[in-house]
């Protein structure tokens, strides 16, 4: 899924950075930032980029349906890709748990990219150690399951966006545990936080791949234009990891 | 079973001596004595835990006709706890705590129990329709309430 949000990004800056043809791709990916930082900008971003490689439907799992759909120029809004994007609002957790466990009821095509707005949403309510681990396993396992009947070379991809604590958020005990969580069952993460012009975004692809970053610039009615950035490599204080 | 199941949740030495022991399963049936002191050494009692729920054939793959399926394990105490095939989750209270809470454990004795079990080839197997599975995989919400 990294890859699938590298080539976003890259191709949301200036035209000749798109990245090569990247290969079917499953994999997971935890997108991660404050109120209002693009998370669901970046989601619908990547539902589109899926949507348009016809590998299958998008699922797009959300409490609360989007505002406005951001219109972004050129063929991206094509209505054939918006077609592909089914959204589900499970009004509970207990709804989001019962589409998870039966998935595998589902008939009709596979999804090559199974999305979760807003995470918090669903885990508010019960907040417990082990319920918020089962939610993560069963979205992995969810996702591990499309994969399967999509299908060898194919893949269903899983992202999942997650809002942070702010800075002034002092309950930093309940909310860190949950987050260090759900850090152990996404190895790949993106940080979206507040740079010097418009957002910094941090891609942790994984263990052995090195990080990225982009400068993306949100428009006001959802158009994107990131800029990659030279990452200072081995220099802990510049990753938000270490930022806690 | 693919092995690379263990890849993105164990430490590369777990998912090693794992491998070796199926590979000496494949080559002569039986696990060499120096693996199970590896495996004690890593996991201390639990191994030892685990390897009993493997002889006593505790741990079942429950699969539906979608081809998703769930491990199912009888504990020691008669109580049957839930894991997941396709990543690190366990229902018991242990798995919870030491595990997810505390970080002081890799996995409980039944996660340890399912990959030896896929190791030796010595699962039972259980066939239910799509509908059970849900249920199944409901329950587990229901279980540690």
């Amino acid at each position: 899924m990294a890859e699938t949000l590298r080539r976003v990004l890259n191709a949301g800056g200036a035209a000749g950075l798109e990245a090569e043809e990247g290969a079917a791709e499953g994999g997971s990916l935890l997108l991660l930032g404050g109120p209002g930082s693009g998370k669901t900008a970046l989601l619908f971003a990547a539902a589109l980029e899926i949507a348009g490689e016809g590998r299958g439907p998008v699922l797009f799992l959300t409490r609360r349906p989007l505002q406005s759909l951001p219109s972004r120029s050129g063929s991206a809004l094509d209505p054939l890709r918006l077609q592909k994007i089914r959204f589900q609002y499970p009004p509970s957790t207990q709804e989001l748990l019962r589409f998870l466990c039966s998935a595998h009821e589902s008939r009709g095509p596979t999804p090559a990219l199974l999305l979760v707005d807003s995470l918090e949403d669903f885990l508010e309510e019960e907040a417990g150690t082990q319920d918020t681990a089962y939610l993560a396993a069963l979205l992995l396992d969810t996702a591990a399951f499309f994969s399967q009947r999509a299908g060898p070379g194919r893949g269903c991809g899983l992202m999942v966006a997650l809002q942070t604590p702010g800075d002034g958020d002092s309950d930093g005990g309940g909310g860190a545990l949950l987050l260090s969580l759900l850090l152990r069952y996404f190895p790949a993460r993106c940080w979206l936080q507040p740079g010097p012009c418009g957002l910094r975004v941090c891609l942790e692809p994984g263990e052995g791949i090195p990080r990225a970053e982009w400068s993306l610039v949100l428009g006001p009615d959802g158009e994107m234009s990131a800029t990659p950035c030279a990452t200072q490599a081995g220099d802990p204080s510049t990753g938000p990891g270490a930022q806690g | 079973m693919p092995v690379t199941l263990w890849a993105a949740t164990l430490p590369a030495v777990v998912e090693e001596l794992l491998n070796e022991m199926a590979e000496a399963v494949r080559e002569s049936a039986q696990i060499p004595d120096e693996h199970l002191l590896s495996l004690k050494f890593v996991f201390g009692s639990s191994a030892i835990q685990a390897l009993d729920l493997v002889d006593r054939q505790s741990i079942t793959l429950i699969s539906s006709p979608s081809g998703r399926c769930i491990y199912q394990v009888l504990g020691s105490s008669g109580k049957t706890y839930i894991c997941l095939a396709s990543c690190h989750y366990c229902s018991c209270p242990a798995f919870a705590f030491s595990v997810l809470r505390k970080s002081d454990s890799l996995l409980c004795k039944h996660l340890l129990a399912v990959y030896l079990s896929q190791v030796m080839k010595t699962c039972q197997q259980l066939s239910v329709s799509d509908k059970q599975l849900t249920d199944i995989l409901l329950m587990v919400k229901k279980q540690d309430v």
